[in-house]
């Protein structure tokens, strides 16, 4: 493989050649700077076609660099990096994610279970996850992978997983993958290390691609690879870019590193196997999270989310750092499943997650209605209770009031080793501030907590709060004081707003003290809803409260109010801008109305009943109140005689859900359009009408005065002023000076830009392509992502665009088979894979099929299947088929090998282009290469269109001429009218045609032929019969198997299986046994010629009428020649003779040959003699003739010039 | 409160099916009329089912013997060639909305033929209907007034893999006002007529105005006599505001002279140019659907005051694609003539592609 050192170029150093070079270096000139001109010739057009070949042949590579531009939705703080750390058993998986966790973090993870997430650095974050050697595991997590760490035994070779695992790759979308040579120290010898080295490295090129990174991990030292090797490996990770894949972008996806049963444990007791409600938590990747959509669980099924939530990320990354690297702190380590997890958030609880646990915790969660229990109960049950429940509003307050009073500890949950404790004490202390200002019932309680509080904060300052949680404070702090200062104006100023809280506070009164306090929050959360519409910044209380919205935010409130986690902190901060907007509010009215109080509050009041006319809050009217209006239509019921129901048509109330479908909107008839006043409201929606003044022809040519209005005259040296703008500063000049520099500056700026602009596009429109712009749009709309909803809070972003990538969220699934928590195993990963729009239904689907060519048997029609599709794995039959020439379906019965065909499925409904693999069985290792198959989805169509050749036989029972009457072939007369006009066939290719047909028999027909039939002629007609599809779609369950068992699953088996395991043989039809052959001795007659024949024949061809010669009789026959002694003698002395006599003869003639031979030399000889002679004597002739020719002509010329 | 997919009562039918139709998620929807004194589904639903049945492949639906319980397992969309004859209870509009939700995304481009009414008071009318809609084709080939109909309209229309983000933001002025003056079975001067009553009103505003009239006659005139309307202004952004009015059918209620008729509709289309936006109160919903349908990126759309239909829509979208929009009012300014107030409607896609269409 190595080069071999070539031989150098060896430049003259003398010689013409050498001479030369010296002469141009003397010269210095550089030849090739104009080459064209010195050489024209070289570089004219040779060829017309040639030059427009290669033109073409450019621009084609040109283009085909080009991808089409997508828009880039990439989050702004991206989810983890999934590294799958990959291989075959014993080849050292665990320890790599071990060391590179001791890398990253500087910790020890003992066991590597379920996935570990770390942050490495300042903006990026890993989740290691160890995939077992399991093809469901495989397929599942090349599916989430992002980059994979594949690991291979040097002094074994690659082993059969890895190549799997790159085909499963290559179909779903190729992540990063980068090898790792493992064992290495043992090799002896060097060379063969090398050896192997470069073998492992360029057969991992073939696969990945030329010059894919492999690393090598030389040794060990104390059971841990060489720290400077992982930390090279840890600097590669860390600086790896990533492509976007298509299905990955286009669906969200968690992989779950947290589990938890929500199941009530009163229901499991009473029966053990009840289906489960599990929420599952982990960071969401891919796109945006819609709430209660449906999601794809690998391994169990399909789900719809019950409720989807987000928590604080439980490892951040650090803050914006000026200094380059973490330190110890930021360095968090996050492994619930590995009992490594510092604090666990909750959706509103937090408490540490102990090794042990996990299953403690879910055992002690209880029914939220029983209210003593409740009392009793520590505060980690109390909370997981919370966690659980779903409760109504006066008991939820209940227990938040024992929770406060017993509940101070919170604090002390802080992790030493995470350093990461997030309690939060601000929120409460600010809600207390509100009680305080708005009634006086509560303080007693409220300060006592507030002292509490404090407290709390103070021991973790002491203990060292992470510096996310001092910045939220201060935050906190800062929005405090006017706070306080709003709720003491409001009463004073807007009696509107005190007017209805008093109402409703009174009647609330009575109830708790508590209460009121939640009531007042709910306000709260109300001005905070509204607080998206700019038009009502002075809005009061909303009368409609009973959107779902509300119910979240006031669950989620008394949730915060009891034990202050994170979900406080997104609160906070969305109600700055809200009371800074009021605040900022009243400042204006103050402003506007001097100190008349009275005239201000009654103006306040008018302002704000105007709004509620005019501008109802759209969004609530839209979203919110909907329930409310179509629910109470039952009461108006009045019995008859008790036993009836008077059943009359509604009026007011059902005409919301039975009205009339009609999307014209009828216009108030508020607008006179006669009157001037109303028809010039809307004078400016024409042309005719004012222009805004950006627009304004007017101020246009003005702009464009000041833009080319200074130029200077090249001719005459004059220069020419714009006269616009002295005049402006003219008048100007007067006013603030510094407000006049602001002014000019952005004039200026103004000025330059629109320059600029004019600029560009006179001078790049030549360059922009079709290209250029998509991109260029494609930047905006990501620009306009971005900003549209960056300012939005959280907790109202999400319901607008979902749940963004990169946020940790908890999603709970209810109806889950018991058997995913009883068999729940974290070393296998759970990924929630969530589906597009009708993506969760069912149908036919088509897709181009290729048998793999390293899977060692072909696939035969209608044997099941295991697919790995989009998310899903599942077992189905498809029907294999190829397209012909004119378009038709036909069934395969065994797939083609190394050519692709069609295959329909009834499967999950997937967009087209997903590509899919298949294997045979996922339980145990049976094939050398399991991956049977891969495709790529082509079409989803409800109908399918595969047919099946069908012959029907029948047999002529009656000839005609060229007409025949056929039966067999159907078997009512109806059968036959639909036939009727069809081609048929003979098998000797006499072709011809249905006919009509016969009452008798049945089925029987008229056919005519192109020629008459015989009666032994079989008559057949071609037809196509639709093949069905099976309806099976099985999902593959392998995680609701047992632990342990879990590779093991089988699906239906194949028929072949299914008879091998039974011991079923096929009985072999009887004719295709072999029996022995017995031939028959033919018999041949004797040929007869009449006797006339014979007569005429010549008598060549005559029947020879002799008989057969029999013996010759004795005294034919003639006795053998014995010579005497004598004859024998005399014999043998002629023979000695007569060879004497040869022997001489031959001799002779040889010497008679070779005088002759001599003879003729010799002859020749004279020959030649004479030959050279003649031609001596013929030369001297002609010489002497060309003299006397010559001579002749001399003379001749003479004559003639003295002639001339 | 109802379980997902499930509906009470006739209302928003469309929307219902069509979503449904769209999202592929079964619906089912109870109490259709079920305490009127003639309960169940009326004719023209039943006609709109079947139509839907028609541009679909592997639909299931199931009606209950009263008609008052509906269910509906959407099939994928398929299109083709389709001819329908549509029930005279509505007019064509009503059908043409919900197939113009659906046209780009089937399997292969539809080309539709309604027969039924072409123009009544109750749904908007071809010429009205979809002004923003892609290079769809729609044309009257005979014009059918309510209440016998006769009338046929062609309707066209491209399929499309996914849609662009929508950016209507900025409606423009009006540059000029076009309509078209019908009659049919009447005489032709109503036409006439009604041209010249609603020039007296549109031609104070701008000077660009061109009302065609257009008399059928013979068979291409259907079975019923009227006349109407139709109005459209068009900005120098490109986008249309539309207004109709039609005669009152035959035989129904009072009959109006074609005066008022033209007045009227200039009237009706200041309404709509006074509620502004970028397109006009009864495409709302079709707007809104496009947004919706678009991939993962922020889509805004300036419309005017939302109607009851366009509200139901929004919830409906909720219901069915997890959506909600931004909903943000704009008021109008202090010195500034454009009308009432406008809605700015901002929502993320659903990341929809059309997986009906097929990849050679």
């Amino acid at each position: 493989m190595e080069k071999k050192e070539q031989k150098r170029h060896q430049h003259k150093h003398s010689g013409p050649k050498a001479d030369k070079k010296n002469r141009k270096k003397e010269q210095g000139t550089e030849p090739e700077r104009d080459e064209r001109k010195r050489n024209p010739r070289a570089f004219s057009v040779q060829s017309a076609v040639r030059m427009a070949k290669t033109f073409h042949r450019t621009q084609d590579i040109k283009t085909k660099k080009h991808h089409i531009p997508l828009v880039d939705r990439t989050p702004l703080e991206p989810p983890p990096v999934v590294v799958v750390v990959m291989g075959p058993p014993k080849v050292g998986k665990s320890t790599l994610i071990r060391c590179l966790i001791k890398n990253y973090t500087r910790q020890k993870l003992s066991d590597i279970c379920g996935p570990v997430t770390i942050v490495s650095g300042k903006k990026r974050r890993l989740t290691f996850i160890e995939c077992n050697n399991d093809i469901n595991s495989m397929i599942d997590l090349a599916k989430v992978a992002d980059l994979v760490l594949m690991l291979i035994d040097a002094s074994f070779g690659f082993e059969m997983e890895t190549f799997e695992f790159l085909n499963i790759c290559q179909v779903h979308g190729f992540p990063r993958v980068m090898g790792v040579l493992t064992h290495l120290d043992t090799f002896k010898n060097n060379k063969t290390l090398s050896k192997t080295k470069k073998r492992l490295k360029h057969r991992f090129w073939t696969e990945v691609y030329q010059g894919a990174k492999l690393f090598y991990l030389s040794g060990m030292v104390y059971g841990e690879y060489q720290t400077q090797e992982v930390k090279n490996l840890g600097r590669f990770i860390s600086v790896m870019k990533f492509r976007p894949l298509v299905w990955r972008t286009s669906h969200p996806y968690v992989v779950a590193d947290r589990m938890e049963d929500l199941t009530d444990p009163e229901d499991i007791r009473l029966n053990p196997k009840c289906d489960r409600t599990v929420s599952l938590y982990g960071y969401l990747r891919g796109t945006f999270l819609k709430n209660k959509c449906q999601v794809h669980i690998p391994g169990v099924g399909d789900f719809s989310v019950a409720d989807v939530s987000f928590l604080p990320d439980p490892c951040p990354l650090p803050e914006v750092i000026k200094k380059r690297a973490l330190n110890v702190k930021e360095r968090l380590l996050y492994a619930p499943m590995a009992g490594v997890g510092g604090l666990v958030y909750d959706k509103d609880a937090v408490y540490i997650d102990m090794p042990s646990g996990h299953g403690s915790q879910q055992q002690e969660v209880r029914p939220t209605t029983e209210l003593v229990q409740s009392l009793i109960g520590t505060q980690a049950t109390l909370d997981a209770k919370m966690a659980a429940s779903k409760v109504s509003l006066t008991c939820l307050m209940f227990s938040v009031l024992i929770v406060r009073k017993q509940n101070p500890m919170e604090s002390r949950e802080w992790d030493e080793r995470a350093q990461r404790e997030r309690r939060r004490a601000v929120f409460a202390d600010e809600d207390d501030d509100d009680d305080d200002d708005d009634d006086g019932d509560g303080e007693q309680e409220s300060d006592e907590e507030e002292d509490e509080e404090e407290d709390d904060e103070e021991d973790e300052d002491e203990e060292g709060v992470t510096t996310l949680k001092k910045h939220d404070k201060t935050a906190a702090e800062t929005a405090a004081p006017p706070v306080k200062k709003q709720k003491c104006e409001v009463p004073m100023e807007m009696p509107a707003f005190a007017d209805s809280d008093d109402e409703l506070e009174k009647s609330e009164e009575d109830e708790s003290e508590e209460d009121e306090s939640e009531e007042e929050e709910e306000n709260e959360e109300n001005e905070e809803m509204e607080e998206g519409e700019p038009a009502k910044k002075s809005s009061g209380p909303d009368s409609g409260l009973c959107s779902e919205d509300d119910d979240e935010d006031e669950e989620e409130d008394s949730d915060t109010d009891e034990d202050g986690d994170g979900t406080v902190k997104s609160k906070m901060s969305s109600k700055h801008p809200e009371e800074e907007n009021i605040d900022t509010d009243d400042a204006e009215m103050e402003v506007q109305n001097g100190h008349n109080l009275e005239d201000l509050a009654q103006k306040a009041t008018e302002a704000y009943l105007r709004h509620q006319l005019a501008a109802p809050n759209l969004r609530k009217l839209v979203y919110g109140t909907v329930a409310e209006k179509e629910e109470d239509d039952s009461n108006d019921e009045e019995e008859l005689g008790g036993l009836f129901k008077v059943n009359r048509p509604e009026k007011s109330k059902k005409v919301r859900a039975d009205a009339m479908d009609c999307s014209r909107f009828q216009p108030d008839n508020s607008h006179d359009w006669d009157q001037e006043e109303v028809r010039s409201s809307i004078r400016d929606c024409f042309v005719t009408g004012k222009w805004e003044e950006d627009k304004d022809a007017a101020t246009l040519l003005k702009e464009d005065e000041e833009l080319y209005g200074d130029f200077e005259d090249l001719e005459t040296g004059q220069v020419h002023k714009a006269k616009t703008g002295n005049k402006d500063q003219a008048e100007e000049a007067p006013q603030v000076k510094l407000d006049d520099d602001e002014v000019q500056k952005n004039k200026r700026l103004e000025k330059k830009r629109r320059l600029k602009e004019r600029f560009d596009a006179q001078y790049d429109d030549g360059d922009a392509t079709y290209f250029d712009d998509l991109k260029e749009e494609m930047q905006k709309q990501a620009e306009l992502n971005r900003q549209e909803f960056e300012d939005v809070d959280d907790e109202i972003r999400v319901q607008y665009e979902g749940f963004r990538p990169g946020m940790y969220v908890r999603v709970e699934i209810p109806a889950l088979p018991c058997e995913f928590v009883t068999n729940f195993d974290p070393h296998y990963p759970i990924i929630l894979g969530g589906l597009g729009p009708s993506e969760g239904n069912v149908g036919y689907l088509q897709m181009r099929l290729k048998k793999h060519r390293w899977h060692n048997r072909i696939l035969k029609t209608r044997d099941p299947l295991i697919l790995s599709l989009g998310w899903r794995r599942f077992q189905t039959i498809p029907l294999y088929y190829i397209e012909d020439h004119n378009g038709r379906h036909r069934l395969l019965k065994y797939t083609p090998e190394h050519m692709h065909c069609g295959a329909t499925i009834w499967g999950p409904i997937t967009p087209q282009g997903t590509g899919f693999l298949a294997v045979q069985t996922v339980g145990g290792i049976k094939a050398s290469f399991r991956i049977a198959a891969t495709g790529v989805v082509l079409d989803l169509d409800k109908s399918v269109t595969i047919v099946k050749k069908l012959k029907l036989i029948g047999y002529p029972y009656k000839i005609f001429k060229n007409t025949s009457f056929i039966q067999g072939m159907f078997n009512t007369v109806l059968e036959v009218a639909k036939f009727e006009g069809a081609s048929i066939r003979t098998v000797s290719g006499i072709k011809g045609q249905i006919k009509k047909a016969l009452r008798t028999p049945p089925g029987a027909f008229r056919a005519t032929f192109e020629d008459r039939l015989l009666m032994s002629d079989i008559v057949f007609l071609r037809s196509w019969y639709p093949a069905s599809v099976p309806q099976l779609y099985n999902p593959v369950t392998s995680l609701l198997m047992p632990v342990g068992q879990k590779e093991t699953w089988a699906g239906m088996r194949t028929l072949g299986q299914l008879k091998h395991d039974l011991g079923i043989r096929n009985k072999p039809n009887q004719d295709s046994l072999y029996k022995p052959v017995v031939r028959q001795v033919r018999h041949f007659n004797p040929l007869h010629i009449p006797k006339e024949l014979q007569k005429a024949l010549p008598f060549k061809n005559k029947p020879k009428q002799m008989q057969a010669k029999g013996k010759t009789p004795r005294d034919l026959q003639r006795p053998a020649v014995v010579r005497e002694p004598h004859e024998k003698k005399v014999a043998a002395l002629l023979d000695a003779l007569s060879s004497v006599y040869a022997y001489k003869n031959k001799k002779a003639r040889a010497e008679q040959h070779a005088k002759h031979k001599e003879f003729l030399k010799q002859k020749e000889k004279q020959e030649a003699e004479r030959q050279k002679r003649m031609k001596e004597e013929r030369k001297k002739t002609y010489r002497a003739m060309g003299q006397k020719e010559k001579k002749k002509l001399k003379s001749s010329l003479k004559g003639a010039s003295k002639d001339n | 409160i109802l379980s997902q997919g499930t509906f009470e009562g006739c209302n928003c039918f469309r929307q219902r099916l069509v979503l449904s139709t769209l999202s592929g998620k079964r619906v089912k929807i109870r109490n259709i009329r079920s305490k009127d004194d003639n309960p169940g589904l009326r004719d023209f639903e039943a006609s709109f089912i079947r139509l839907l049945d028609k541009v679909t492949n592997g639909t299931r639906i199931e009606i209950n013997q009263t008609g008052t319980v509906l269910f509906y397992q959407p099939g994928l969309l398929y299109g083709g060639s389709v001819e329908h004859e549509c029930n005279v209870q509505r007019s064509i509009g009503y059908y043409l909305e919900a197939l113009l939700m659906l046209a780009p995304f089937m399997k292969t481009p539809l080309r539709a033929v309604l027969k039924g009414v072409t123009n009544d008071p109750t749904d908007p009318s071809v010429s009205v209907c979809p002004f923003i809609s892609l290079s769809s084709k729609r044309r009257v080939l005979k014009r059918g007034m309510a209440p016998a109909g006769g009338g046929e309209v062609l309707f066209t229309c491209p399929v499309r893999r996914s849609m662009k983000p929508v950016h209507l933001t900025e409606p423009g002025k009006i540059k000029r006002i076009r309509g078209t003056a019908f009659s049919v079975r009447v005489s032709p001067q109503m036409a006439n007529r009604i041209v010249d009553s609603a020039r007296s009103i549109l031609n104070k505003f701008i000077p660009d105005i061109y009302i065609y009239t257009d008399h059928m006659k013979g068979a291409s005139s259907g079975k019923s006599p009227g006349f109407g309307l139709t109005l459209v202004a068009e900005t120098v952004n490109g986008t249309f505001l539309g207004a109709e009015v039609v005669s009152t059918p035959q035989g129904q209620g009072d009959p109006v002279l074609p005066e008022d008729l033209g007045r009227n509709c200039a009237k009706l289309l200041l309404e709509e140019v006074y509620r502004g936006g970028c397109v006009d109160s009864t495409n709302q919903s079709l707007s809104l659907l496009y947004m919706t349908l678009g991939q993962q990126d922020v889509s805004k759309t300036l419309l005017g005051p939302l109607s009851p239909y366009t509200v139901e829509f929004l919830r409906h979208i909720r219901d069915f694609f997890q959506i909600m929009f931004k909903i943000e009012q704009q008021k109008p300014g202090e010195d500034e003539q454009k009308g009432g107030e406008k809605v700015l409607m901002t929502c993320v896609g659903a990341g929809y592609s059309n997986i009906n269409k097929t990849i050679k």
